[in-house]
C-alpha cells in the first residue's frame, strides 16, 4: 500500500482537478456538454450509477457474510467492505443526482413520491440503505476508535448483526429493483427481460466481491497466512460468480440471437458486432472474463487473484454500459434518426459516445470516492483491520 | 362595469366563435368560463390577440404567400397563414369579417414560411454600411456612416486610397450623363431609327453633335448613353420591389440595365408561355405581337389527370402552401390522378405514377407523346381548328389557336392575307377545305374554322399550317428514338400519352424548372404547352388556367387614384442595347452586327430578358460595352448560377468592374466581393409592390407586403427623413444627391413628395383598394379597425410607422388603404373560381401553336434560322456544337429544391432548414453505387469536363464541391441528384473582419455542397454556363459528371460534429 | 376529340385492386418497421389512393379547419372530463412537408434538441417500384400511457381530457419517461438556444445581439408563461422533459393545435373523440384507420389513415 501512496496521491490530484472542473461545468452549463441526447437519454452516468450501486450491494453482502453469517475468514475485510458499500452508494447517488435535469428538485421524490415508479422505490430504498450503512458503520467502527464499555460493545455487535440482517433483503430488493427499473420498460426490447433482477443481483455480488478482493490484495501490507486464506476464499467466490454470471449472460444473449430475427436480435448483434464490438469482446469477455478465469483457475496465487479481481471489478463497468446504452441506440420508429436533428448540440442523435465532459464528471465522482476512502482509512482505521493489526477486544 | 383584460380575451373568443359557428357562438361564454375553471392558472395567450397580429407576405420563396405575423414583446415570434387569403385557407374566410373576428383563425403555411422568424432575426444580419478595407473578397470591412457612403458612391473619386488603390472610382454622377428628358427621347428615337435602317450613324452624329459625349460610343449610338453603364443586377427583385427599383434605374437614372434573375430561375418556361400566348395587336393600323401570360397551371381541384413535369405540389413550384391542400384533397377524393415526370422520386412522385425520365430527356419524352397523340388522332381537332375568336365562340370555347394559320416555309413567317391579295397585313390565312381564307384573330363575328393538318403551295409559296409544321417536326424521329433519348420506354410514353388524352379537357400538364433547364429549354417548354393545346384544355374547369389575376396597382385604369407610371416629373426614357443584348432587338439590325457580322462575339437574346448569368461575364468581357457601376441586389450569381464560381475572378477585377456595390441582409457569397455593402431590410421589415399570385390560385388575389417588425438595420436620416438603411433608402438618397428626376420634393408630382418609401408603395395599395372601376372599392375601415391598425403597430419605430406620414401619402384614400392593410391584401370570394364548365377567369384569347417572331428569326452566333415550333435538339454550345462528355463522365447531374430550402437564403434557418436536414447529399441509385463501389456517407467530389472538383475563393482558399453519398432506390440509375440551398462559403459561414475585429463564422452554415460549379460551361464563350440561345436560360441539367471519392467520411456515419 | 373513348380499362381496375392492397401492406410494414411486402407485378400506373370520400372532407363552402375549429369550440363547452381529444393523420394526404414539425417548434418556442412532431420519411421498394411514406409523429396521448407510471415524482399524468401533460415545475429531469415511451415522443430540454453557435457579441455592424432576442419571450405551453434561463438553477422547462401538449394553450382559447392548422396537406384532423358528430370521430372510425404500434398496448388517441 505505502509504496503506491505517491502514485495514488498524484492520481487523485489529477482526478480532482479535471473532475472538479467538470463538476463546475456541469453546474454552469447543465447538460449541454454531454453527448447523451433526447433519444439516448441515459448515458454513461446512468451506467456508472448502476455500476456503483452494484459495487455497493456486492460489498455489503460480502460484509454481511461476516457480520451475519459469521464467516470469520472474512473478518479482515468486513469493515472495509461495509465502508466501501457506504462510499460507493454515495458515489452512485451523486452520479445519478448530477444526471438529473433538475438536481435541486430531487428531494421532491420524498415529499411527493409516486410509487408506481421504480425510481421512487429505488430512491427510498437507497436512502434507507444509506442510513442503515451509516449506522452499521458506526457500530462496526466505534469500538475501534474509543474505548467502550464492553456491554456497549456487545450491544453494538448485536445491533450491527441485526442491522446487517435487515440489510440483506434491503440490498436484494434495491438491487433487484435496479434490474426491474430497466426490465419493466417494455418500450425497450433489450431491457424488457425478466432476467434482469437476477442478473443485477449476481452482477452486484460479482463486481462488489471482486472489488473487495482487489482491495484486500492491494491495500494489505500484512501478507500473513490468514490473508492468503482470505484471498483464496475470495478468489473462489469471484470465480464462482463469474461462472454464474456467464451462464446468465449466455441466456440473455443466446435467446434473442438463436433465430436471429426480431428487434432484440438486432440489438444483441449491435452489442456483439456493432461499432462498439470491442467493448463486449475485448473489455467484457477478454479482460472481464477470459483473463480473470485464466488467472483464477491457473496459478491461484495472491497476485493473480488480485489482478483478476481488479479486472472483473473495473470491466464490470463495460457490462453496465452495454446494458444501458445499446438498448437506446436504435430508433423505436425507423427513420426517426433523420426526421429532425439538433444542429446546435446534436442532442437528437442515436449515436452515443460519452463526451470528455462526461468522463470529467465521472472522474470528479471517483475523486470524491477516493477522498472518502482516504478519510475512512485515516479516521476510521479501516486499514488496520485489513492489516490484521487490530487487537481483538 | 370594469372590463378586465380577461373579459376582453373572452370577448375575442366570442367574436371568433360567433363568426365560425353562427348561432352556436352565443353559447360560448359559458364554455370559456368552464375552460378557465379547468386551470385557474390560465394565462393570456398573447398570440391570439388581434393587436399582436399583422398581415404581410412571405418571401422565403417566390410563392410570396400571404402571412399572419404574430408579435410578442415587440418581436416577431410566429408566422402563420392569413385566413382571408386563398393561399392559406381553402376556401378562405369572408373578407367582410373583421380582423378581431378572425384573430383566432390561423391558416396554414409551409415550413420555410414559418422559419422566416430566423431569417429576420439572423445574428449575421448587417446593420451598418460596410466598406471594404482590403482587396475585394478579403472579407475585411469597415463600418462607415450612411451619409458618407452615399456621398462616396454618388461622387466617386479615389475612394480606396486608404488601402493603397490609386484608381479613380466612378460615382453615380459620372454615369448620370444624359439628364435631359427631351434629349433622351429624341436620341432614343434616332437610335431606333438607326436600328430600323431609317437613319445612318453619321446622320445621328451630325444631328446630336453637341451631345455625343453622353453616349457610350458615338460610333454606336444604338448602344445608348453612358447612363447604361450603371447596371442594376437584381436577384429576387421581382415582383417584390420591382417597381421601386425600375423607377430608379429607368426613368430615374436613364439606364436600360435593370435585371431580375429569371434565366437562372425558369425563364424558358416563361418565355415559351409569353410567346405562346402573344396576341397580334393592331394600333393605328400597325400590328405587332404583344407577349401574353407568363404561365398557366392546371385546375387541380377539378382535373382528372395532371402531369407534374419536372415539378410538383409538395416541394417547390408555386408553393406547397397554395397547392398542398387542393391537390392532396383532390387525390384522396379520388377525383384526381397524377403522374410525375422526374428523374427522382420526389415527394410528389410518391403520391402518383412516377416516370423516371433521364435528366434532360424531357424534349424527347414530349416529342414521343406529341407523336403518339398526333399519330393516333387523340387531339381535340375541333378546338384546334378554331382559327379566331368567332370560331371559338361558335364552337363553345373561350380561346382559340393559330394551329391552322399558314406558315411560309421559306422564312418562317405566318402568311398575311395581303401576301395573297385576299386581305390586309393584319390578317392571316388559313385553308378552309383547301381554299385560302383570311382570318382576323379577334374578330368575334365571323367564325373561321381552318383545315388543321394541311399544307399546299400558294402562288409558288410553299405553305403549311402550324399544326403540320409541328407534326413534321415531331415525326423527324420515331418512337424508339424518343424512348432511347428520354430514357422512358416506349410503352410508358404511350401509356402516358394515352392517359393524358383520355380525360377530355379535364387533364393538364404542370411544368416548371425540371424539363427546361437545358440548352433546348425553350423548345421543351413549347412542346409541353403544345401538348396542353392539343387537348384543348385552356379555360375549362379541370383544364389549364391562367389564374385569377390581381387588382391593378399601378393605376393605369381610368378613375384610379394614382397613375404611378405617370407620376414622374422629368422622367428619362432610357434607350440602347442592354448589357446582355436581351430584349434589344435582333442582332442583325445593330451597328455591332455591321461591325462584327456572324458569329456575334457573344449571343444576342431578342426574345427574352433577365439573362442573369451573363451580366458579370459580359461586363468583364466589355461586350457590347464596358460598364462603370454594378449594383448587386438580393442575389448571389456566383453561388446560384451554374458555373457561377467563374465569376469570382471577374468580380475581383477593379478595372472592368470599377464600382461594385451591393444591398444585402448578410454578407453573401457574391456581395462579399463588393466595394460597399448596404444593409437591406428583410422581407417582413419593409414594403413590396402589391403582388399578384400564380395561376395556382383561380380567384383574383392581391397580396400586400408591409413592414410588420422593427428593422434590424440602423435607422438613419435621409435628407431629413428617418428610415432604416435599405435598398429603398439608398435609391432615395442617391437620387436626391445627384438630382435624378422623380425624387425629393414633389418627386411624385405636384404635392406628392418622394422622400420616403411608403409614399410610393401606399399609393399602389390605394389603387388596389379602389379596384378596377368605380364602385368596386373596399369598405372604409371602421373606427375600431383604425384603432386596431395603430395599436398593432405600436412596436414599430417612427422611422417606419408614422401615422401622419402614412396617411398623407394617400390622402383621402386612407381609410380604404387601412382596410386592405388590415387584411394583408385584397381577395376575391372563392366561389368566383369557376363558372360552370369554364374557369371564372379564363384566358379567352389566342394561343399560338406556332410562334412567328421566333420562327422567323436567326441565331445570332450561328446565323441559322430558329423555329416557330419545337424542334428536337440535344445539349449544345452557342456555336451550335454539341456539348460532349467523354465516357468517364458517366452520370447525369441534376438538381432540385427541398421544401425547407428557400433558394440560398434559408441557410440561417436553424429550426427549419438546418434541423430538418443539416446538410445535403449526393443521391445515387443503389445500382450505380454498387458499380462505383460507393456506400452511404462516402465523401465524393463532383468532377465534370469543365470542373476539377474544387475552385479558388481567394488566394489559398479552396472550396471543394464535395458531399456525402446517400444510396437510394428512388432515383433513376445513371443520374445524380444534389439539392440546392447548401454549400455556403459566406452568409455567416465564414469569418469576417469588421473594424479590425474578427467575427466568427458558423461552421454549420457551410455544410453540404452546391452542385452548380460542376455544371457545364459553354464551349464558345468558355466563361459562362451552357445556355439556351432563345430563352437565355441557364442549363442546370444536361451535364455529365463523375464522382471522385475524396476520403472516407464513414467514421462520421452521418453524425453531427459536436460543435458544428 | 374522340368523346366516347373509354378511359377506364379492365387492367386499370385490376391495377387499382393490387395497389389498394399495396397501400395497406405499406402501413402494416411500417408499423412493424419491417420491409415492405410489395406486389410483385407492380404496374407502372401508381395511384395507390382509392377513392374513399368522407363527409366533410371537401365541402366546398368551408375549409375543414373551420369546421374543426367550430367543433372544438363546441367541445370546450363541455366539462373537461367529457372531452377526449384525438387526432387523425391521413398518410395519403401527408406530403412530408414538415410544416407541422416546424410549426410546432416555432409555436412552442422549442429549443434545439426538443421536438414534438418529427415527420419520418421512409423509402420503400426497389427501383423502379419505389414509394415514400411520410409519418408525422406527435405524442399519441395514449389511453394507457407507458410514460406516466414511471415518473418518480408524479410530474406527468393523463389529464381528464386525455392530454398527457408534464408539470415542468415538478419534473426533476430524470428522463425515465423518455425511455418508457414506445414512440420516442418525449425529448429533453438541454437549455440550448438556436443561436448558440453563432458569433457572439454586442450589436455593431452585425446584429449579433438584437437578432437573438426573439428567443427570450416566454412560451405559452399549458396556458402559462414559461421564461427560459439556464445556469446553476435552471428555470423550467430547461432541464425538463418535454412533449407534445396537443397545444393545450391553444385549445383553451378555442384554437386548433398548431400542427393541425398549419398542415399543408390538410392531413391532420383534430377534435373530441367523444363527439360522434366531430370529424375526427368519423375519421377515426373508418376502415382504414389504424394506430401506431398497437402491440405496445398504449392505445393511442392518434389514428392514422392509410
Ligand atoms: N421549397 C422551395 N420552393 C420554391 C423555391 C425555393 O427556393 N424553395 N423557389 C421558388 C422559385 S424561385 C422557383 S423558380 C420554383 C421552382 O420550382 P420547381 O421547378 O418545381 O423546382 P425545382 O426543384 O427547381 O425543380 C423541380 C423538379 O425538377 C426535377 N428535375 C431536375 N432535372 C430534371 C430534368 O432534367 N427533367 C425533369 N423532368 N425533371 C427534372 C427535380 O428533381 C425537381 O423535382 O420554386 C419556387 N418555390
Ligand atoms: N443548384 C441549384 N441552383 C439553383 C436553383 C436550384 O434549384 N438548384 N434554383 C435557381 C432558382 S429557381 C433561382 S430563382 C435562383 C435564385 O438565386 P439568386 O437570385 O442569386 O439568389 P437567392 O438565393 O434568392 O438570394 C441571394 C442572396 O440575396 C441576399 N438576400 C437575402 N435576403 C435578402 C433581402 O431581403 N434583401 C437583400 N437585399 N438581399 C437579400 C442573400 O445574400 C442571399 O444569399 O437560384 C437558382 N439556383
Ligand atoms: S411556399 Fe412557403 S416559403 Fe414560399 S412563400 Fe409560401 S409560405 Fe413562404
Ligand atoms: S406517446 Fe409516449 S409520451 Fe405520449 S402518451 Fe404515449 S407513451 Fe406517453
Ligand atoms: S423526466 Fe420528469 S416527467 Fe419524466 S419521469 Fe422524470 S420527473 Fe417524471
Ligand atoms: S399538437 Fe401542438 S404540441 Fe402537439 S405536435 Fe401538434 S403543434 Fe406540437
Ligand atoms: S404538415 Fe401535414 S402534410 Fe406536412 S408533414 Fe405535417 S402532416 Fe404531413
Ligand atoms: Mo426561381
Amino acid at each position: 500500500m505505502k509504496q503506491y501512496a505517491k502514485i495514488i496521491w498524484a492520481l487523485w490530484i489529477i482526478l480532482a482537478l479535471v473532475g472538479g472542473y467538470g463538476l463546475i461545468e456541469r453546474l454552469v452549463t447543465g447538460h449541454q456538454l454531454a453527448t447523451y441526447s433526447s433519444y439516448v437519454p441515459w448515458g454513461m452516468w446512468v451506467a456508472a450509477y448502476i455500476f456503483f450501486v452494484g459495487l455497493s450491494s456486492g460489498s455489503f453482502l460480502l460484509a454481511s457474510l461476516y457480520y451475519v453469517f459469521k464467516i470469520t475468514r472474512l473478518e479482515r475485510i468486513a469493515r472495509l467492505s461495509l465502508f466501501t458499500a457506504g462510499v460507493t452508494i454515495i458515489m452512485a447517488l451523486v452520479t445519478v443526482g448530477l444526471d438529473l435535469g433538475r438536481m435541486e428538485k430531487a428531494v421532491s421524490v420524498f415529499y411527493r413520491p409516486h410509487f408506481t415508479s421504480l425510481i421512487t422505490w429505488e430512491v427510498w430504498l437507497y436512502t434507507a440503505y444509506l442510513i442503515l450503512v451509516i449506522m452499521a458503520l458506526k457500530y462496526a467502527v466505534r469500538k475501534k476508535l474509543k474505548k467502550l464499555d464492553p456491554q456497549v460493545t456487545k450491544d453494538d455487535d448485536q445491533r450491527l448483526k441485526r442491522l446487517m440482517t435487515y440489510g440483506i433483503p434491503l440490498v436484494i430488493a434495491f438491487t433487484g429493483a435496479g434490474g426491474a427499473l430497466f426490465g419493466t420498460i417494455s418500450a425497450r426490447a433489450a431491457w424488457h427481460t425478466s432476467l434482469y433482477p437476477v442478473i443485477f443481483i449476481v452482477g452486484a455480488l460479482l463486481s462488489g466481491v471482486a472489488l473487495m478482493t482487489f482491495m484486500a490484495w492491494a491495500f494489505c501490507d500484512n501478507h500473513d497466512e490468514s490473508w492468503h486464506e482470505l484471498l483464496q476464499f475470495l478468489g473462489k467466490l469471484v470465480l464462482g460468480l463469474i461462472c454464474i454470471e456467464l451462464i446468465l449472460e449466455w441466456a440473455e444473449f443466446s435467446i434473442p440471437l438463436w433465430y436471429g430475427v426480431g428487434s432484440e436480435a438486432e440489438l444483441v448483434k449491435f452489442v456483439l458486432f456493432g461499432p462498439f464490438w470491442y467493448v463486449f469482446w475485448l473489455v467484457r469477455i477478454l479482460l472481464g472474463a477470459v483473463l480473470p478465469l485464466y488467472l483464477l483457475m491457473g496459478k491461484k496465487d495472491a497476485k493473480s487473484i488480485g489482478i483478476a479481481s481488479f479486472l472483473v471489478a473495473v470491466t464490470y463497468f463495460a457490462v453496465r454500459l452495454n446494458l444501458v446504452i445499446p438498448a437506446q441506440v436504435t430508433p423505436e420508429l425507423r427513420g426517426l434518426e433523420h426526421a429532425y436533428l439538433d444542429p446546435i448540440g446534436n442532442h437528437l442523435s442515436f449515436h452515443y459516445l460519452p463526451s470528455f465532459f462526461e468522463w470529467q464528471v465521472l472522474m470528479g465522482v471517483v475523486a470524491l470516492g477516493m477522498a472518502l476512502f482516504y478519510f475512512g482509512q485515516r479516521y476510521l482505521s479501516l486499514m488496520q483491520t485489513l492489516n490484521n493489526r487490530e487487537v481483538s477486544r | 362595469m370594469k372590463i378586465s383584460r380577461r373579459t376582453l380575451i373572452k370577448g375575442g373568443v366570442m367574436a371568433g366563435a360567433g363568426a365560425l359557428l353562427g348561432s352556436e357562438g352565443t353559447r360560448l361564454m359559458a364554455a370559456i368560463n368552464q375552460s378557465e375553471q379547468d386551470d385557474p392558472a390560465h394565462a393570456a395567450y398573447a398570440l391570439c390577440q388581434p393587436e399582436n397580429i399583422l398581415y404581410s407576405a412571405c418571401l422565403q420563396c417566390n410563392t410570396q404567400c400571404t402571412v399572419k405575423a404574430k408579435i410578442q414583446n415587440g418581436l416577431l415570434v410566429k408566422i402563420d397563414g392569413n385566413p382571408y387569403s386563398p393561399m392559406n385557407m381553402q376556401p378562405q374566410v369572408s373578407y367582410d369579417l373583421s380582423p378581431q373576428a378572425v384573430a383566432k383563425v390561423d391558416g396554414h403555411l409551409c415550413p420555410k414560411g414559418q422559419s422566416g422568424v430566423q431569417t429576420i432575426y439572423d445574428p449575421y444580419r448587417i446593420r451598418m454600411v460596410l466598406k471594404r478595407s482590403g482587396p475585394r473578397g478579403s472579407s475585411k470591412w469597415k463600418a462607415i456612416p450612411f451619409d458618407q457612403a452615399i456621398k462616396e458612391i454618388a461622387e466617386g473619386g479615389k475612394l480606396f486610397a486608404e488601402i493603397g488603390e490609386d484608381r479613380q472610382v466612378p460615382g453615380f454622377k459620372e454615369v448620370f450623363a444624359l439628364r435631359d428628358a427631351d434629349l433622351a427621347k429624341t436620341m432614343g428615337d434616332d437610335a431606333a431609327a438607326i436600328r430600323g435602317g431609317k437613319m445612318t450613324v453619321d446622320e445621328f452624329k451630325e444631328k446630336h453633335k453637341d451631345h455625343l459625349d453622353v453616349l457610350i460610343d458615338p460610333n454606336h449610338p444604338d448602344l445608348g448613353p453612358k447612363n447604361n453603364q450603371f447596371i442594376f443586377q437584381g436577384g429576387r427583385i421581382g415582383p417584390d420591389r420591382e417597381m421601386f427599383a425600375k423607377r430608379f434605374t429607368f426613368a430615374g437614372l436613364g439606364s436600360v440595365n435593370w435585371y431580375a434573375h429569371t434565366t437562372i430561375c425558369e425563364q424558358a418556361h416563361h418565355v415559351a408561355f409569353l410567346w405562346s400566348t402573344a396576341q397580334w395587336e393592331v394600333k393605328d393600323g400597325k400590328g405587332g405581337w404583344n407577349k401574353g401570360a407568363n404561365h398557366m397551371k392546371p385546375d387541380y381541384t377539378q382535373a382528372e389527370f395532371v402531369i407534374f413535369w419536372g415539378t410538383g405540389y409538395t416541394e417547390a413550384n408555386f408553393g406547397p402552401t397554395p397547392m398542398g391542400p387542393q391537390v392532396s384533397q383532390a387525390i384522396v377524393d379520388g377525383k384526381l390522378k397524377i403522374a410525375v415526370v422526374d428523374p427522382r422520386l420526389s415527394k410528389t412522385a410518391a403520391k402518383g405514377w412516377w416516370i423516371p425520365v433521364r435528366p434532360g430527356g424531357d424534349l424527347a419524352l414530349a416529342f414521343g407523346m406529341l407523336r403518339w397523340t398526333i399519330e393516333n388522332k387523340r387531339y381535340d381537332e375541333a378546338f384546334l381548328r378554331n382559327a379566331n375568336k368567332g370560331a371559338a365562340k361558335a364552337g363553345g370555347e373561350k380561346s382559340w389557336s393559330n394551329s391552322t394559320w399558314l406558315v411560309n416555309a421559306e422564312n418562317g413567317k405566318l402568311l398575311r392575307a395581303k401576301d395573297l391579295g385576299i386581305g390586309d397585313e393584319n390578317q392571316f390565312v388559313v385553308l378552309v377545305a383547301g381554299q385560302p381564307v383570311p382570318v382576323t384573330p379577334d374578330d368575334e363575328k365571323s367564325a373561321v374554322v381552318g383545315d388543321l393538318d394541311a399544307g399546299t403551295s400558294l402562288g409558288g409559296l410553299k405553305v403549311k399550317t402550324g399544326f403540320q409544321a409541328l407534326k413534321e417536326s415531331v415525326f423527324v424521329h420515331d418512337m424508339a428514338y424518343y424512348a432511347e433519348k428520354s430514357g422512358v420506354d416506349q410503352k410508358s410514353i404511350e401509356d402516358l400519352a394515352r392517359e393524358f388524352t383520355a380525360h377530355g379537357k379535364k387533364a393538364a400538364i404542370d411544368f416548371y424548372r425540371g424539363p427546361i433547364k437545358v440548352t433546348y429549354g425553350y423548345y421543351a417548354a413549347q412542346a409541353i404547352i403544345a401538348l396542353n393545346l392539343l387537348i384543348g384544355n385552356i379555360d375549362h374547369t379541370g383544364g389549364f388556367a391562367p389564374g385569377g389575376g390581381a387588382w391593378d396597382a399601378m393605376g393605369g385604369k381610368p378613375g384610379k387614384p394614382f397613375e404611378i407610371g405617370k407620376m414622374h416629373p422629368g422622367a428619362l426614357k432610357p434607350f440602347g442595347v442592354k448589357l446582355t443584348r436581351e430584349s434589344s432587338g435582333p442582332y442583325e439590325s445593330s451597328t455591332i452586327f455591321t461591325r462584327d457580322g456572324y458569329p456575334a462575339k457573344r449571343p444576342w437574346f431578342p426574345f427574352t430578358d433577365d439573362v442573369y448569368q451573363e451580366i458579370i461575364p459580359a461586363a468583364y468581357a466589355g461586350y457590347p460595352y464596358p460598364i462603370k457601376i454594378l449594383w448587386l441586389h438580393y442575389g448571389t450569381p456566383a453561388l446560384s448560377s451554374p458555373a457561377g464560381h467563374l465569376q469570382i475572378k471577374m468580380l475581383q477585377d477593379t478595372s472592368r468592374l470599377p464600382l461594385f456595390i451591393s444591398t444585402d441582409i448578410v454578407l453573401g457569397e457574391t456581395s462579399m466581393f463588393a466595394d460597399y455593402v448596404f444593409p437591406d431590410i428583410a422581407y417582413l421589415e419593409r414594403w413590396g409592390n402589391p403582388l399578384g399570385t400564380s395561376p395556382v390560385t383561380l380567384t383574383k388575389t392581391t397580396k400586400i407586403r408591409q413592414p410588420v417588425v422593427a428593422p434590424i438595420p440602423e435607422i438613419v436620416s435621409v435628407e431629413g427623413e428617418e428610415m432604416p438603411i435599405s435598398m429603398d433608402a439608398v435609391m432615395i438618397a442617391v437620387a436626391q444627391k445627384i438630382k435624378a428626376p422623380g425624387y425629393g420634393k414633389d418627386g411624385l408630382g405636384a404635392g406628392y413628395d418622394f422622400k420616403r418609401p411608403e409614399q410610393f408603395y401606399l399609393k399602389m395599395v390605394a389603387n388596389v383598394a379602389w379596384g378596377e372601376k368605380e364602385g368596386e372599392a373596399v369598405a372604409a375601415a371602421s373606427a375600431q379597425d383604425m384603432a386596431l391598425f395603430v395599436k398593432a403597430r405600436r412596436h414599430l419605430p417612427k422611422g417606419v410607422f408614422d401615422l401622419a406620414k402614412w396617411q398623407a401619402a394617400v390622402g383621402n384614400e386612407w381609410s380604404r388603404v387601412v382596410t386592405v392593410l388590415n387584411h394583408g391584401g385584397r381577395f376575391e370570394a372563392a366561389d368566383k373560381a369557376h363558372d360552370g364548365a369554364f374557369l371564372g377567369h379564363p384566358w379567352g384569347k389566342q394561343m399560338n401553336l406556332y410562334v412567328e417572331p421566333i420562327g422567323s428569326a436567326k441565331h445570332s452566333v450561328t446565323g441559322k434560322p430558329l423555329s416557330g415550333v419545337p424542334v428536337f435538339q440535344e445539349m449544345a454550345s452557342f456555336d451550335g456544337k454539341p456539348a460532349l462528355f467523354p465516357a468517364e463522365y458517366d452520370l447525369d447531374l441534376f438538381t432540385y429544391k427541398e421544401i425547407w430550402g428557400g433558394q440560398s437564403r434559408t441557410s440561417g434557418n436553424y429550426a427549419g432548414q438546418m434541423a430538418l436536414m443539416p446538410e445535403n447529399y449526393v443521391y445515387l441509385n443503389a445500382l450505380d453505387a454498387r458499380r462505383l463501389g460507393l456506400a452511404d456517407y462516402d465523401l465524393v467530389r463532383l468532377v465534370s469536363p469543365s470542373f476539377t472538383g474544387a475552385f479558388e475563393l481567394a488566394p489559398g482558399v479552396s472550396i471543394a464541391v464535395e458531399g456525402k453519398v446517400k444510396v437510394i432506390q428512388g432515383i433513376r440509375p445513371g443520374a445524380v441528384a444534389v439539392s440546392w440551398s447548401y454549400g455556403h462559403w459566406a452568409y455567416g459561414a465564414k469569418d469576417v473582419t469588421v473594424n479590425g475585429q474578427v467575427i466568427k463564422g458558423e461552421a454549420a452554415r457551410a455544410r453540404g455542397l452546391v452542385p452548380n460549379p460542376a455544371m457545364g460551361v459553354d464551349g464558345y464563350l468558355k466563361d459562362v454556363c451552357l445556355t439556351d440561345p432563345i430563352a437565355g436560360d441557364a442549363a442546370y441539367s444536361g451535364t455529365r459528371i463523375k464522382l471522385v471519392k475524396s476520403k472516407s467520411g464513414a467514421a462520421e456515419r452521418g453524425a453531427l460534429p459536436k460543435s458544428a | 376529340m374522340n368523346k366516347d373513348r373509354p378511359d377506364r380499362t379492365p387492367e386499370s381496375e385490376e391495377r387499382r385492386a393490387v395497389l389498394g392492397k399495396m397501400a395497406s401492406a405499406t402501413f402494416a410494414g411500417l408499423m412493424l418497421s419491417g420491409v415492405l411486402a410489395r406486389a410483385q407485378d407492380a404496374a407502372p400506373q401508381k395511384t395507390p389512393i382509392p377513392a374513399r370520400p368522407f363527409k366533410g372532407s371537401s365541402d366546398a363552402n368551408q375549409d375543414v379547419l373551420i369546421r374543426m375549429q367550430g367543433e372544438l369550440e363546441r367541445a370546450m363547452q363541455k366539462p373537461i372530463n367529457e372531452r377526449r381529444w384525438g387526432m387523425v393523420i391521413d398518410m395519403r394526404k401527408c406530403t412530408g412537408c414538415a410544416s407541422c414539425t416546424v410549426g410546432c417548434v416555432m409555436e412552442n418556442k422549442l429549443p434545439p434538441g426538443v421536438v414534438y412532431r418529427p415527420v419520418i420519411d421512409e423509402e420503400k421498394g426497389t427501383y423502379p417500384n419505389v414509394t415514400r411514406t411520410f409519418l408525422p409523429r406527435p405524442c399519441m396521448q395514449c389511453e394507457t400511457p407507458a410514460c406516466t407510471p414511471v415518473c418518480p415524482v408524479g410530474a406527468t399524468w393523463k389529464g381528464a381530457d386525455g392530454i398527457v401533460v408534464i408539470d415542468y415545475d415538478v419534473c426533476i429531469g430524470c428522463r425515465y419517461c423518455i425511455t418508457a415511451c414506445p414512440y420516442q415522443a418525449r425529448t429533453f430540454d438541454f437549455g440550448q438556444h438556436w443561436t448558440d453557435n453563432a458569433a457572439k457579441g454586442e450589436d455593431g455592424a452585425l446584429a449579433l445581439k438584437s437578432a437573438r432576442a426573439y428567443q427570450d419571450p416566454p412560451n405559452f405551453e399549458y396556458g402559462k408563461e414559461w421564461k427560459r434561463r439556464e445556469g446553476i438553477i435552471p428555470k423550467s422547462p430547461v432541464g425538463n422533459t418535454r412533449k407534445c401538449t396537443f397545444c393545450a394553450h391553444r385549445l383553451k382559447v378555442g384554437m386548433l393545435p398548431m400542427c393541425v392548422s398549419t398542415c399543408v396537406g390538410r392531413a391532420t384532423f383534430f377534435g373530441d373523440l367523444n363527439d360522434p358528430k366531430a370529424l375526427v370521430s368519423e375519421l377515426a372510425g373508418m376502415a382504414n384507420a389504424t394506430q401506431l404500434k398497437p402491440e405496445a398496448g398504449t392505445h393511442p388517441n392518434v389514428y392514422y389513415l392509410v
